[in-house]
């Protein structure tokens, strides 16, 4: 099969895989309430930055404690853009892209130079400092009681198309295009040559550098392109009302870690089951402490418990996650 | 001047705590080749277990030794228990690789940190407590002036000195601490002049969460005591480690101290709320000028 030929297939695979992911949405969308709506509009928003760890983490290697500082530059971005200079929501999504994407290339060229732990600790720092510039620059950025921004109404075309549509509806149809591109150019990305050269810096950088790789350069655009996914991904969890340093707290970036590697770090699936589960298993975990009775002292930090025991138990036992399970499955019903 | 000899006083007080986090990473890096993210929270629960003590009215000083004992315990728990047999696995695929080999571990103690967070807020729920210090915090006085500086600051860094002393006389005097020094620079060698590496490296993570344990002891009565209060001591000692050089002891003390003044005369003669930039500018430029650290040494990486 000549080399063409396969890139081909590759692109109508994720085309359709995006489509498909575009549809199930909307199709469980249908099913929901107004309530579990808001959060299939949070999920469709969190994947965009799950997806960025598992290029980040997954395919190259890399991890980062910070990806939610990092959604908290898109947002801003994107609120300033709105608020101070009067931009459209879409052309101010679009934009945090490229201003997080910046912001990435700066963070990316002193990542290159760190490994494993420092890259970790840094980013740990990062995550910690950034929500505090809002604070110290507090004119500029409003400090604690943030920019208010919203998705704003849903336009004359669309209602006459298909009806009356609710806030939380609107907020899945404006969220949705973007985590479908985001999926679309994430497999692209991953099945292709660029793809191949992550995989091999991640796996041994010594044979990658012998093989005519530049190291370096290849973690710096990984960094470039997690940082574009997750500002998009910040920008678009800002505009659910509120860009402000609470947004993004640490354990934003944490929970984006965890939803990562529960579901398998190096696998587009897992990724997507990672982010349904870190969203709906505390909504899950209310509904059984309510039916049993258990105090709220308790109950508060039941979610934080199975998260972080999930989280100890995929790393233990099965260090490749729900997806890494399934495959194993797979395979053996073969043999 | 007041306000010179204020941050210098509070900044060594403050230093000697971060010292202690610090020296608690780089012991178990230099063991394990792991950066512990749960070490606060280590240390956390066993203040909780301290604070707990004291509230059924225990004695200060018992409530101490029983925390960093169980400091002690928790430390050597998390090699045996997830560490170790994370990192001996060496069959499994997601580890083959280079970068998951360091990876795995750090994600392995946000997880720990996690549970224990949870942990401490069901337990203990998680209201804001305070905690005891057996000396008062006033400042001290000749005739009628006040001098800059707290018996309790005294106190922390007595405290501190003496344990820095102690671990010195462990790893300069004592046949373990010999050994352990061993293990970190050469473990295969080592492994074959008759000591068990695995022991060695379980007793440096122990030593690792007694310091820190130690280092909760004494902020917490500054600070108060809450599931999250020491995450931002964690991210203050990983920065005096890489500033130090997290291969070094020496370094990561001397880190330490470094960043107790800057964060102190920041406090003092900027605002508060410009420390946690100060902390990541002060990292950048530690990773852009001297990566290895100023007592560290630089990584020599074999093919």
């Amino acid at each position: 099969m000549s080399k063409r030929r396969e890139h081909k297939i590759i692109g109508l695979r994720s085309t359709l895989l995006s489509i498909a992911l575009f549809l199930f949405f909307i199709l469980l969308s249908q099913q929901f309430d107004p309530y579990n709506q808001s959060q299939l509009a949070n999920i469709a928003t969190l994947l965009i930055a799950v997806l960025s760890i598992t290029l980040l983490t997954g395919a190259s290697g890399q991890i980062s404690l910070g990806q939610g500082a990092i959604m908290a530059v898109g947002g801003y971005g994107s609120a300033l853009l709105v608020t101070r200079l009067g931009f459209s929501m879409w052309i101010s999504f679009i934009l945090a892209i490229f201003i997080s994407a910046l912001f990435g290339l700066f963070l990316g060229l002193a990542a290159a130079r760190l490994s494993g732990p420092y890259l970790a600790g840094t980013t740990l720092v990062m995550a910690l400092a950034i929500p505090s510039i809002a604070v110290r620059f507090e004119s500029f950025f409003s400090g604690d009681v943030g920019l208010s921004v919203d998705y704003g109404m849903p336009p004359v075309w669309l209602t006459n198309l298909v009806g009356e549509i609710s806030i939380e509806e609107w907020s899945l149809y404006v969220v949705l295009p973007f985590t479908a591109a985001a999926l679309f150019a994430v497999l692209n990305l991953s099945n292709t040559r660029t793809g191949r050269t992550w995989r091999a810096v991640r796996d041994n950088e010594v044979s990658a550098a012998l093989s005519g790789i530049n190291i370096q350069r290849t973690k710096v655009i990984v960094f470039v392109c997690a940082s574009g996914l997750a500002g998009l991904a910040g920008a678009l969890y800002g505009f659910r009302g509120l860009v402000a340093p609470s947004v993004y707290p640490t354990d934003l970036s944490l929970t984006l870690l965890t939803a990562a590697v529960i579901g398998g770090l190096r696998s587009i699936g897992g990724a997507i089951f990672g982010t349904f589960a870190i969203v709906f298993l505390p909504d899950l975990i209310e509904k059984i402490t309510k039916n049993l009775a258990i105090p709220e002292t308790i109950g508060n930090y039941l979610p934080a418990l199975t998260i972080g025991t999930l989280l100890l138990l995929t790393v233990i036992l099965n260090p490749r996650g729900a997806a890494g399970a399934l495959e194993h499955i797979r395979h053996r019903k073969k043999h | 001047m007041t306000s010179f000899l204020t941050a210098f006083f509070s900044g060594t007080a403050q230093g000697a705590i971060y010292a202690l986090v610090s020296l608690g990473l780089v012991l178990v890096w230099r063991g394990a080749g792991i950066v512990n993210f749960a070490q606060m929270g280590q240390a956390m629960f066993t203040t909780y277990i301290a604070s707990q003590l004291i509230q059924h009215s225990y004695s200060y000083w018992s409530a101490f030794v029983i925390a960093l004992i169980s400091g002690a315990a928790l430390g050597a728990l998390v090699d045996l228990g997830l560490m170790r047999p994370l990192t001996s696995r060496k069959n499994s695929q997601l580890l083959n690789s280079q970068s998951m080999r360091t990876t795995i571990p750090v994600i392995a103690s946000l997880g720990i940190l996690g549970v224990l967070k949870a942990l401490a807020g069901i337990f203990w729920a998680g209201e804001e407590r305070g905690f005891p210090s057996p000396v008062a915090p006033n400042a001290i006085k000749i005739g009628s002036t006040n001098l800059a500086i707290t018996g309790f600051d005294l106190f922390v860094i007595g405290v501190v000195f003496l344990t820095l002393v102690l671990t010195t006389i462990f790893f300069t005097k004592t046949g373990m601490g010999l050994a352990m020094r061993a293990s970190a620079l050469n473990p295969e060698v080592t492994r074959l002049s008759g000591i068990k590496v695995g022991s060695v490296r379980t007793l440096g993570w122990a030593i690792s969460g007694t310091a820190s344990s130690l280092a909760g002891l004494l902020v917490t009565p500054r600070t108060n005591l809450s599931p999250n209060t020491l995450d931002l001591l964690l991210i203050v000692g990983f920065t005096a480690a890489v500033v130090g050089g997290l291969t070094s002891l020496a370094g990561s003390v001397l880190g330490g101290f470094i960043l107790g003044y800057v964060i102190s005369f920041v406090n003092v003669y900027s605002a508060p709320e410009n420390v946690f930039i100060a902390i990541l500018i002060f990292l950048l430029l530690a990773l852009f000028i001297r990566p290895q650290g100023i007592l560290g040494s630089k990584e020599v990486r074999r093919v």
